[in-house]
């Protein structure tokens, strides 16, 4: 069974269709890399799964429960945006109490090892408005990843973070894809795809242009890097290559 | 709601903006105790201010707060909570701080320099105004994207209400003296809160001459304490009514 259904969702604001009839399923265990130029919908399409977008057309399900109004089904879902704003003058202990009274703390992982390798425990009594960009990307990793969620939604995750810290987010990401948790992560870093990918789901002016796996993409393209492969793709049929739900 | 309201009232409890309210309030309060000899003619200077600044200060701190918690409101957003329970946390928490920062700033002055029945209805009116002018920056916040837009209309809002509307009531009625429009007013004056809340303490205080016209009216069709229920009921209607929009338009909200 899939974990989440796109089903010819869409969004239009105005007149601009900023996501298109975008079908497609994602199952259990399997890391999805959304890639695209700037403005291709791929943040649409996230927020549209989250939430925090109402899609025009279409419908999500995220294990068999429709987005819309109901929001329990976010109880499944965790997400680390790409810039992370938290109130100035709460503590970030505060804010993990916050969310764990809302999440239910019973599934936060208190020990969790992402926690201990990010520095986020030794900095509970800091004030959010006196962290760096890197460290509250830091806080925001951690609460994605503390409720155990099924489905884990990554905007550009890296971005901002130290090597060292990047490549613990990226371990934790391969930790919580074998509890059988679906990641859709966006990225614009080749290695990060080439690394993480099971299959690549590349959108262009809110289309789907394709859903592959990485080594289709090389297979069908003869090249051997990524990074020159989708480009490549983009200069065939890629249509074909985009499944049916 | 009540524990986006607990941790939005913590973050509001250590923000210099409320602190700074508070003793702005208390400064202007002990002052004007201090400086005028009869503690009656510094309730009313006291009241012209409060009523102006009041409702200024709730809608543009409202609407500078929301502003800026647009990425911590996001996060909420994407949380197991209807948005109805995040905007109602946060609204009740701003208008929580607000009506506090007036309560200990110009309430505790009052109280101690004129204990009675006109400091508690001005108090009254400022907690009536303070939670209508955060319901009025709420839906404000809500509907425009961006933060200058936001507070530009927020300040043109509270123009038209402390001074514009009065304005033009006062030259409809001189325009119109010659027809019986008296009974207008008293729906008219509604329309505007500030114009409600002003009403409010001048019935209270019995100052004919401060009153303004639409407070007379009020006065002669209703009496001190049956127009104070109505100017009371009448800013719960402006309470409710953009809260209402608010949350509807939170709702639909794309971010």
């Amino acid at each position: 069974m899939e974990r989440v259904l796109f089903e010819q969702v869409g969004k239009q604001y105005g007149k601009l269709w900023a996501l298109r009839a975008f079908s497609a399923r994602f199952v259990p265990g399997e890391t999805v890399s959304v890639i695209g130029p700037n403005g291709s919908g791929k943040t649409t399409m996230i927020k549209c799964l989250l939430g925090l977008v109402h899609a025009t057309t279409g419908s999500i399900q995220v294990n068999g429960q429709r987005v819309g109004t109901d929001p329990a089904y976010r109880h499944q879902v965790g997400h680390m945006p790409q810039i992370s704003r938290f109130p100035n003058e709460l503590k970030i202990g505060q804010l993990i109490n916050l969310m764990d009274d809302i999440r239910g703390s019973e599934l936060a992982r208190n020990d969790g090892p992402l926690m201990k390798e990010l520095g986020v425990d030794r900095m509970m009594d800091k004030r959010l408005g006196t962290l760096s960009g890197g460290q509250r990307q830091k806080v925001s990793a951690v609460l994605a990843f503390r409720y155990a969620p099924s489905v884990l939604v990554l905007d550009e995750p890296t971005a901002g973070l130290d090597p060292v810290s990047a490549e613990s987010l990226l371990a934790a990401v391969r930790d919580i894809k074998r509890t059988g948790c679906t990641v859709l992560i966006t990225s614009h870093l080749m290695e990060e795809v080439e690394a993480l990918a099971d299959r690549i789901a590349y959108l262009q002016e809110g289309r789907l242009q394709f859903l592959l796996s990485p080594e289709e993409v090389i297979e069908t393209t003869g090249h051997n890097r990524l990074s020159k492969a989708i480009p490549a793709m983009l200069t065939r049929n890629p249509k074909a290559h985009v499944e049916s739900v | 709601m009540w524990k986006v309201y607990k941790y939005t009232l913590i973050d509001l409890a250590r923000n210099k903006f409320v602190g700074g309210w508070l003793l702005l309030l208390l400064a202007i309060s002990l002052g004007l105790f201090q400086l005028e000899d009869q503690p009656v003619k510094a309730m009313l200077s006291l009241s012209q201010v409060l009523l102006a600044l009041v409702p200024l200060v709730a809608s543009v701190f409202t609407i500078v707060y929301l502003y800026d918690a647009t990425d911590f409101t996001e996060l909420l957003a994407v949380q197991p909570l209807h948005r109805s329970k995040i905007l109602g946390g946060q609204v009740m928490a701003l208008g929580t701080a607000l009506v506090l920062g007036a309560l200990l700033g110009a309430g505790i002055p009052m109280m101690i320099f004129l204990p009675g029945g006109a400091s508690a209805t001005l108090l009254l009116a400022c907690i009536m105004l303070t939670l209508v002018f955060t319901a009025i920056g709420a839906l404000i916040a809500i509907r425009n994207r961006e933060k200058a837009r936001g507070v530009g209309l927020g300040l043109v809002v509270w123009f038209l209400f402390v001074l514009v509307y009065d304005a033009v009531l006062l030259w409809v009625m001189f325009a119109f003296s010659d027809y019986p429009i008296e009974p207008l007013i008293v729906p008219l004056a509604a329309l505007d809160p500030i114009d409600l809340g002003r009403i409010m303490v001048m019935l209270k205080v019995d100052l004919a001459a401060m009153m303004g016209y639409s407070g007379a009216v009020y006065e002669k069709f209703f009496g001190s304490i049956r127009g104070i229920l109505i100017a009371l009921f009448a800013l719960a209607a402006w309470v409710l009514l953009p809260a209402a929009l608010a949350f509807r338009s939170f709702r639909r909200k794309d971010f």
